[in-house]
């Protein structure tokens, strides 16, 4: 299985509003999930751009947006692409 | 005299100056004090090298006091000469050594190569030409002596600066450093020094002041055991074609502008740093490139670099150079990250060029950011007056 992509938004409405933890997703992973993250750093995905800073920190998840990331918010929606028993 | 044959023009000269230094160990305040000051637009430099009688808070006004009076004559246009004589006249002997309270070097540096030091008590000045050390009997020192002075002399030179000359001054914490050592028992000394300056500049010959400044005193500081047994300093002047640096930041206030803009990253013979996740994505547009980010060189505060084909690097924008103003206000900082590998560009520099767009960046206004996330002109502003008053750069801006 291709491991899954991971982009955070590293802009500065992102930065200001927690995002830049993020970049350390790899040390919160659960084993499971350890090698199975691609992770990258965008200098900003524009996804703030008309909503302000409200629905900062973003992430793109295999290409979807993630709104108000967090390290939980974003590991749950990394396990919830993976198939049931992997 | 090949070199002055050429004839550069003053535009094409620039004289770049810088220094380091240590306080003796367990001191706060170092008693040296290396001062530069700008004056003629830039066509003329005078730094002064003082270095106080002992070492700590005494030492350290007594450096200054020499150091502040020498800038404000030559500030005050009395030649320097004058200033150097006043400076010889007022300064207090110590009555058990017969030495004064502080000893200087002063060096008066034009654009057009017309170069004069004045020397008391300091190590020689080191001139190096083309890689090599300038004999001092080859520039005909002379050598003051008053009655009023008692045995301390003033010694000065003239000569003509060629392009890439520099001049490197240093307190005797650098050639007495490691005294006695097993390795060093009568310390490095001025011989060791000067061969240490030429194998450094062998190996790299457009090293900035700064880091040859830093170089030299970090050796010193291996010589003395890693803790500094004096007062260490390091100041350098260096006369040669201006390095230019551009700081692109912002998008323009008109998107029509957007191509011209990105274009500046290809301009030849200047390094070039986009400042901006959005300014960023305009030049990867335009010019077609990729944006690669270093994940590694994660920091809290600033966001990670990027490298991008054609530019030094790319960084987030305002926290990263707010980051940057803090960093050039508070001096050198331990952190490595995008925005001291900015500072380390930036005095690498000698003419630093702002191109900022003026787009008001709409999600920065969001009353839920903090109210410290400047607006990128006052930022740039800010960086610019530190740059020249406190490093003594040229800066320009441009706004888009």
């Amino acid at each position: 299985m291709d491991p899954i992509e991971v982009t955070i938004c590293a802009g500065t409405a992102c930065v200001v509003m927690d995002g830049s933890q993020l970049a350390l997703l790899e040390e919160h992973l659960p084993p499971r999930l350890r090698g199975r993250v691609k992770l990258r750093g965008a200098n900003c995905l524009e996804l703030c751009h008309g909503h302000g800073a409200a629905l900062a920190p973003h992430v793109l998840v295999e290409g979807q947006p993630l709104e108000r990331a967090t390290m939980a918010r974003l590991v749950a929606r990394i396990e919830s692409l993976l198939p049931a028993g992997h | 005299m090949a070199h002055e044959a050429e004839g550069e023009a003053d535009g094409e000269r620039f004289i770049e100056v810088d220094h380091f230094q240590l306080p003796c160990g367990g001191e706060h305040l170092a008693g040296d004090l290396f001062h530069s000051r700008s004056l003629e637009g830039g066509q003329r430099v005078v730094s002064v090298l003082a270095d106080g009688l002992s070492s700590g808070v005494e030492a350290a006004v007594l450096a200054s006091v020499t150091a502040s009076m020498a800038l404000e004559y030559v500030e005050w246009n009395i030649d320097t000469g004058k200033a150097a004589r006043i400076l010889m006249d007022s300064l207090p002997m110590d009555p058990e050594r017969h030495i004064s309270y502080s000893t200087f070097t002063i060096v008066d540096a034009r654009r057009d190569g017309r170069t004069r030091i004045f020397e008391h008590g300091n190590p020689p000045f080191m001139l190096i030409r083309d890689g090599a050390l300038v004999p001092q009997a080859t520039l005909s020192p002379t050598v003051h002596t008053h009655a009023r002075w008692g045995n301390r002399r003033l010694r000065v030179c003239e000569f003509q600066s060629r392009m890439g000359d520099r001049i490197v001054l240093c307190s005797d914490g650098v050639t007495q450093s490691g005294m006695g050592s097993v390795a060093y028992p009568l310390g490095w000394g001025e011989p060791a020094a000067i061969s240490f300056v030429l194998a450094r500049l062998a190996r790299t010959p457009e090293l900035s002041c700064r880091r040859l400044s830093e170089l030299l005193v970090d050796r010193a500081l291996g010589n003395d055991g890693e803790t500094p047994g004096d007062d260490i300093t390091c100041g350098i002047i260096h006369l040669r074609r201006p390095r230019c640096l551009y700081i692109l930041t912002g998008p323009p206030f008109d998107p029509a502008r957007d191509r011209a803009f990105a274009a500046l990253a290809d301009t030849p013979g200047v390094r070039k740093v986009i400042c901006g996740g959005t300014t960023s994505n305009i030049f990867a547009r335009e010019l077609n490139r990729e944006v690669d980010m270093d994940l590694s060189l994660h920091d809290r505060n600033v966001p990670a670099p990027s490298t991008m084909a054609g530019v030094e690097m790319v960084t987030e924008g305002c926290l990263t150079l707010a980051k940057v103003a803090e960093y050039l206000e508070g001096g050198p900082t331990p952190l490595r990250n995008a925005a001291t590998r900015l500072v380390e560009l930036l005095l690498e520099s000698d003419i630093i060029h702002f191109q900022v767009g003026t787009a008001v960046n709409v999600a920065h206004q969001d009353p839920a950011l903090p109210v410290e996330l400047d607006i990128r002109r006052n930022v740039i502003r800010r960086i610019a007056t530190l740059l020249e008053q406190k490093h003594l750069k040229q800066t320009l801006t441009s706004y888009y």
